[in-house]
């Protein structure tokens, strides 16, 4: 590239990326997430220093009926009275909470109905407590340990062997690191998205690319559009990802009050994910800033349906990273424009020889090069045409071929 | 330095837009483009710029011996007819950001904005964003981005458009200073006194083709050929003698004793002098003066019916 070429690449950049960079509002959004990370640290504490109790009246029909013991917030009792009584006295904010009216059915079966004033969250707590006391309760009287209870809801313990020795037996880490990576990306794909749209038709609207072009060439213009708006991708990446540490850190150590730990990351796959990474938010801003360049009116072209495209590699890999070494994802994890979504998938999920991310990610970067080409003569074209929008034919024919 | 369009053609698709047109522009010339919306003004000046090529012909830019087929950027200050700024932005910022885009550094371009609003007057809303500018001041600027790296040739599309009278004559004053620094000036206007003010040559054109290119005063003379007189008789002329006036000279009795008539090649000066005592004793003969827009209008009207002959 041309030093000059360059000066004005640069320029262009830092005038897009400045242009929608808002630093009153970059400190404003974060002081709001400090000050939600507060009102839940408060609320977390408040709640755990006044941990309610409930008081439930237990109502069966025989005194055989066992009441399940008293744990955790709920305090068991019999209730005395008519179950009506009871039941109406509840709306009243009377004696108890609840009252759980307990029978037993056919085969020793317990059938227990929760009576409350009103629906809230504690209740399927109490369910859960309930159930856990019968089961107990039944093990009791099959005369089975505490070992044996967990054997049956437990009863089997699988390992999976694979002849496929490419297959990873533990991927939990890198998958989970790939996937989040992939929503990472998406989220940094959408502000590119938007941002290249608003400032290429926006631009437009003003009427600034005629006097643009006859400072720098089209190709510089759009070079310059891209990386502004990739940066924005990026930062958009890069904040969410510390807003996400953040937020981890906040939960795992101020409020579960666990040591910080990471150990959800695979580290050793980072490098690869945001190679990966960075060559499709190019790849994605490149394609929106050439379907932009041929847009005149944003707001009655046919042509912003095309903007869902790139979405399309990130649901096709969902769809199939099912059976990574199928041949569909075989296909997905190296086909340029699906690749940058899919191989890092694949190779969270299985073992892949060193050339194969090295093809997929030197073929997308051929891509990232013609489409960048592309959109410098879309623009260029549709520039030319002075208000006329460009068919689809059209566009086609200049992506390939220029003027 | 020269610029050179030798019988440059250019089609859109099947609408020819230029049609063999010829012209040169020199150092420190101001070379007016003229002719009504759709002679092709525009497409002239695009391939001037660069933006497109024509698709017969030749244009040639000799800068420094080297010879271009369009104006380079870094030698080129164009004020297109489709123009804007970035309105959100002030008024330094937007002049800054096109400065360097044109190879200023930073430091030079702040000082040289300071001096080019400073001479407009807009020195004290240098902060403020452009959209809060009147039409006519947001033009002031975006004439400012157009030169302020001082281009050798500088395009402007429509200069006087939004702007008052008295800022007209600034920018008449203004593109006067830029020729004499050495600067060549093709502009397009609609605004024929400021033409007259300014341009030495001109080009006129309609659909494309060229109607009169050379000097102004050429482009007068001759349109001023065709001139209208006006005559006054002494006494009321009798039909007999109003009609002695041949048929193939364009005019009008507009009283019994006033005559309007059309001077041209076939009808002269000297054939109506002639002509005249024998129709009746003159107390007036007034030769109407056009000024460059009638003559202007005057052109274009000749040449559509030339063109439909």
């Amino acid at each position: 590239m041309h030093k000059n070429t360059f000066r004005q690449v640069r320029l262009v950049t830092a005038w897009e990326f400045m242009h929608f960079f808002k630093w009153k509002q970059e400190v404003i959004s974060k002081l709001i997430m400090l000050a939600i990370a507060a009102v839940v640290f408060v609320w977390q504490t408040v709640k755990d220093d006044k941990e309610p109790m409930y008081w439930i009246g237990v109502v069966s029909e025989s005194s055989n009926i066992a009441i399940p013991n008293s744990t955790g917030p709920f305090e068991f009792e019999p209730a005395p009275g008519a179950l009506d009584s009871l039941i109406e006295q509840l709306e009243d904010d009377a004696l108890y909470d609840a009252i759980i009216e307990v029978k037993v059915g056919a085969l020793g079966k317990h059938e227990v109905k929760i009576h409350s004033s009103e629906k809230t969250e504690w209740l399927i707590t109490l369910q859960q407590t309930v159930t856990q006391y019968y089961a107990q309760l039944y093990a009791q009287q099959l005369g089975l340990q505490q070992e044996q209870l967990s054997l049956l809801s437990e009863p089997v313990l699988f390992e999976q062997s694979y002849t496929d020795d490419n297959v990873k037996e533990d991927e939990n880490e890198s998958s989970l690191t790939a996937i989040g990576m992939a929503f990472l990306l998406m989220a940094g794909v959408f502000t590119s998205f938007a941002q290249i749209f608003a400032s290429i038709t926006g631009e437009k609207q003003q009427r600034v690319t005629e006097q643009l072009y006859s400072c720098i060439s089209a190709q510089t213009w759009i070079d310059g559009k891209i990386f502004g708006n990739l940066l924005h991708g990026l930062k958009a990446m890069l904040t969410m990802s510390i807003s996400g540490i953040l937020g981890y850190t906040f939960i795992r150590v101020v409020i579960a009050g666990e040591p910080l730990s990471f150990d959800f990351i695979d580290w050793s796959m980072l490098p690869w994910l945001i190679v990966f990474a960075l060559a499709g938010l190019y790849f994605c801003t490149a394609f929106m800033a050439a379907i932009a360049a041929a847009i005149d009116d944003p707001n009655h072209s046919a042509k912003t349906s095309l903007m869902l495209l790139p979405l399309l590699p990130v649901i096709l890999t969902m769809m199939t990273m099912g059976n990574p070494s199928g041949l569909a994802f075989t296909f997905l994890s190296y086909f340029p424009l699906t690749a940058f979504a899919a191989m890092p998938i694949k190779m969270s999920l299985i073992e892949v020889a060193i050339w194969e991310p090295l093809l997929a990610l030197s073929l997308i970067l051929l891509l990232c090069y013609w489409i960048r080409g592309s959109a410098g003569r879309l623009f260029k074209m549709g520039m030319i045409m002075y208000g006329k929008e460009p068919t689809l034919k059209d566009m086609v024919k200049w992506a390939f071929k220029g003027n | 330095m020269e610029l050179v369009v030798d019988k440059v053609v250019k089609k859109y698709e099947e609408m020819i837009a230029v049609n063999e047109l010829s012209f040169s522009v020199s150092e420190g010339e101001i070379f007016a483009l003229l002719g009504p919306n759709g002679a092709g003004k525009s497409s002239i000046i695009r391939m001037l710029t660069g933006f497109t090529h024509a698709d017969e012909g030749r244009i040639s830019v000799n800068i420094d011996g080297t010879y271009h087929p369009s104006i380079p950027s870094h030698e080129l200050g164009y004020l297109p007819e489709d123009r804007g700024l970035y309105p959100e932005k002030s008024l330094l910022k937007n002049i800054l950001y096109f400065a360097q885009l044109n190879g200023m550094e930073k430091q030079s371009a702040l000082s040289a904005t300071d001096s080019w609003l400073d001479r407009f007057e807009l020195i004290d809303r240098k902060d403020d964003p452009l959209k809060s500018l009147s039409k006519g001041n947001q033009q002031k600027v975006q004439l400012i981005t157009a030169v302020i790296h001082q281009p050798r040739w500088v395009i402007l599309d429509e200069p006087f458009s939004g702007l008052d009278p008295v800022n007209q004559e600034k920018v008449v004053t203004f593109l006067s200073e830029l020729t004499a620094q050495g600067m060549s000036v093709i502009l397009s206007a609609h605004q024929m006194a400021m033409i007259e003010k300014l341009a030495a040559r001109i080009l006129l054109m309609n659909k494309g083709k060229a109607v009169f290119y050379g000097k102004l005063a050429d482009f007068r003379s001759k349109q001023e050929a065709n001139a209208k007189i006006s005559v006054t008789f002494v006494q009321s002329i009798a039909p007999e003698l109003q009609s002695s006036i041949p048929d193939n000279v364009e005019h009008q009795w507009l009283k019994d004793n006033k005559l309007s008539l059309s001077i041209s090649a076939q009808f002269t000066i000297n054939q109506l002098l002639n002509l005249l005592p024998s129709i009746g004793e003159v107390s007036d003969i007034q030769s109407q003066q056009m000024d460059l827009h009638q003559l202007y209008l005057q052109a274009i009207e000749e040449q559509g019916a030339s063109t439909h002959a």
